[in-house]
């Protein structure tokens, strides 16, 4: 009992640790938001005066307000697109014997670990020419097709999972194809349908890179990239504290959407399916 | 309620392996049919293809005289009961009834609600309509997939080893049940498994398998009384089948233990001289001191070693060492290898009257009912000894059964 006691010890001090490191930048940001004027040169954590005057100034600005809606709808179109593609690739690949099937999940994998950078100044001169530079569809192509691979691996690797008695089951009750896909395998593999929304997601409300270089206008330009043309007071100080402010507030969004979907993201909904 | 005839149906895979091979078998309208046989003769391919998840390399499949073989599972209007239940686990114990119901077209709620509560009380589910197949018992899971088969008024019943993933107690249980289900619904049923209890209690009829070809199909009785070979000899009963060394010498057969006459049944069939092998079953025994005196002189008496005794209640096991010649042994232990079991040693077993009081390690006296014997070619594993005209009368008792069953109004 000892052991196990001093184990855990062990385990509690070591999250603890882990906890405060992945949150102290995070505390900080929200700590800086809070700092109105001159108040974050006061060398110190907490701000003297605790004032929501950055907020007013971030949603005063339509640079933030124009990128959040460009974000929020640029992210929800890529997922929707992104997931649903997703899904039906994914099947196929874990259902269905074809040539280079393996080929098709290795090349999907090398993808997500492609540099982003790399296509980012050939897309800014192709997107200039065929005139998608500069708009939603402009930035949703890229964020797909860096999305896609990396639902496909997630999913597949959810339907993999999946008893092949269910869809058999399904197809003797009557259902076609499609409906058996739709009734029974979509909705057993809602967990990974849901991971993969979510970090396509995380992924796309993210992105600077394809943000800054493929926009020049308020037209397309999603959060991350618009922070970095945000003016303070005066041409002379830095809007440190607005920006925190802005990061704060896309940064919200997220943990909304995670504290939603936890419940969602958990295994073994397919107990009881099949003996086990 | 369909017939499902097969003719000549083989199931090749990609690598040339023939799962199953050239079977043709006709199972009747309302009748309960079993496929039984060892782990890879092709029973569970056979009803794969049946109900058309397996594809059919050649032969025809016909289902209430149509053939289906190129008709998707759906189109077949059967239900299957699958070994590990499959049941749909977003889905409560109503809706996974009602599932077949919801996709079909033009079935109204009130109609879906009706049937799923009958099938359901059918199958004394009521009180757990409202759960997920995750927080039920595993003979409750059981019976909701039975209930998904039986909500539809379906051409067949297809079983696939329901009940092996079930307790003793309750697959006993849950055999009752689907017999009783069975009998009154009327359904055409066919039934994959490899217990044999189950083969000899469930169906009106058995098709025996080994390697992909079809051994024999008959009633259990006669499987039992009078199979056409070695093998369905040795896979049908529990214990098996002893099997012993026969020579013939003239008009008589030498056994270990025993000497007695050629059965006239096989007297042309065999030569002076010749090795057969001999079937008798441990019930066909009985301890020599027990037997009665007007049947101890139908049999044959024989004193011999007992090594070991297996005494359960009802009944008693003894097991009798004997040697075996080595071209005997070698056909045994294949045919063991077949039948999924060991033989470690040649040996009696033989099943004596539970109030013996037979020792371990001591010489008894036994009795065996040499007039049931039967002679094996050890060579083709042929019956020397079946009795067709006892056999035909088996199969018309049983023909009749069914015939009878299914006039009956239900």
């Amino acid at each position: 009992m000892k052991a196990s006691r001093s184990t855990q010890l062990f385990w509690i001090a070591g999250a603890i640790l882990i906890i405060l490191y992945a949150l102290i930048p995070v505390f900080w940001i929200v700590s800086l938001s809070f700092k109105a004027g001159d108040d974050i040169t006061n060398k110190q954590f907490l701000p003297t005066v605790w004032s929501w005057e950055n907020y007013k100034t971030v949603f005063s600005s339509d640079l933030f307000t124009t990128a959040l809606r460009n974000s929020v709808g640029m992210s929800i179109i890529a997922t929707t697109i992104s997931v649903i593609l997703a899904t039906l690739a994914a099947y196929a690949i874990s259902r269905l014997e074809f040539p280079g099937k393996r080929a098709v999940l290795g090349v999907a994998l090398a993808i997500t670990v492609f540099p982003v950078i790399a296509i980012a100044t050939p897309l800014f001169n192709l997107w200039r020419t065929i005139g998608l530079y500069d708009t939603w569809l402009g930035l949703i192509i890229p964020y797909l097709s860096y999305s896609l691979p990396l639902s496909v691996y997630v999913l597949s690797a959810f339907f993999r999972e999946i008893p092949w008695e269910m869809e058999q089951a399904a197809q003797v009750d009557g259902a076609t194809a499609w409906q058996a896909f739709r009734r029974v395998i979509v909705p057993l593999a809602t967990p990974g349908v849901f991971t993969a929304a979510i970090l396509t997601f995380f992924a796309v409300w993210n992105d600077f890179v394809f943000g800054i270089t493929l926009t020049s206008s308020e037209a397309a330009r999603p959060v991350p990239a618009a922070l970095a043309f945000f003016q303070g007071a005066s041409q002379f100080s830095q809007p440190t504290a607005p920006i925190a402010a802005a990061a704060v507030v896309v940064t919200i969004p997220i943990v909304i959407l995670v504290l939603l979907f936890q419940r969602k993201i958990v295994a073994g909904l397919t107990n009881g399916a099949v003996k086990g | 309620m369909s017939a499902i005839e097969m003719r000549n149906i083989v199931k090749e895979y990609g690598d040339g392996f023939k799962a199953v091979n050239d079977i043709s078998l006709d199972i009747a309208d309302g009748e309960f049919m079993i496929l039984v046989g060892p782990s890879g003769c092709g029973k569970s391919t056979l009803l794969r293809m049946i109900v058309g998840l397996e594809d059919i390399t050649s032969g025809d499949m016909l289902i209430g005289g149509n053939r289906v073989n190129e008709k998707a599972p759906r189109d077949r209007n059967l239900s299957m009961v699958f070994q590990n239940y499959a049941l749909y686990p977003h889905l409560t114990v109503f809706e996974n009834i009602a599932f077949p119901l919801r996709l079909m077209k033009g079935i109204t709620e009130d109609e879906i609600k009706t049937r799923v509560r009958e099938a359901a009380s059918m199958l004394e589910l009521n009180e757990h309509l409202d759960r997920k197949p995750a927080n039920l018992s595993g003979g409750q899971r059981q019976r909701v997939a039975m209930g998904r088969a039986i909500v539809r008024q379906v051409n067949a019943f297809l079983f696939d080893e329901p009940l092996s993933n079930l307790d003793a107690k309750l697959r006993g249980q849950m055999r009752t049940e689907i017999s009783r289900m069975q009998r009154r619904l009327g359904t055409t049923t066919v039934y994959v498994t490899h217990d044999q209890t189950e083969a000899m209690t469930l169906g009106d009829r058995v098709a025996v398998l080994r390697r992909g070809y079809l051994q024999q199909v008959a009633s259990p009785r006669e499987l039992y009384e009078q199979p056409v070979n070695m093998f369905v000899a040795g896979f049908i009963g529990s214990p098996p089948m002893n099997f012993l060394p026969a020579v013939v010498t003239g008009d008589r057969l030498k056994l270990p233990f025993l000497e007695v006459e050629v059965p006239a049944v096989a007297a042309g069939k065999v030569t002076d001289g010749q090795l057969l092998i001999a079937g008798i079953r441990p019930e066909h025994f009985e301890d020599a001191r027990v037997i009665d005196s007007s049947k101890r002189e139908r049999g044959k008496v024989f004193r011999a070693q007992v090594d070991v005794t297996e005494w359960l209640g009802d009944s008693q096991y003894a097991y009798i060492p004997f040697d075996a010649n080595p071209e005997v042994a070698k056909q045994l232990a294949e045919l063991a290898a077949e039948l999924d079991s060991e033989a470690l040693r040649s040996q009696l077993i033989i099943s004596i009257d539970a109030m013996s009081r037979l020792r371990e390690n001591h010489e008894g006296e036994f009795w065996a009912d040499t007039r049931r014997m039967h002679l094996f070619d050890p060579k083709t594993g042929e019956n020397l000894t079946r009795d067709e005209a006892a056999a035909a009368d088996l199969a018309s008792l049983e023909e009749e059964e069914l015939r009878e069953r299914m006039e009956q109004p239900r």
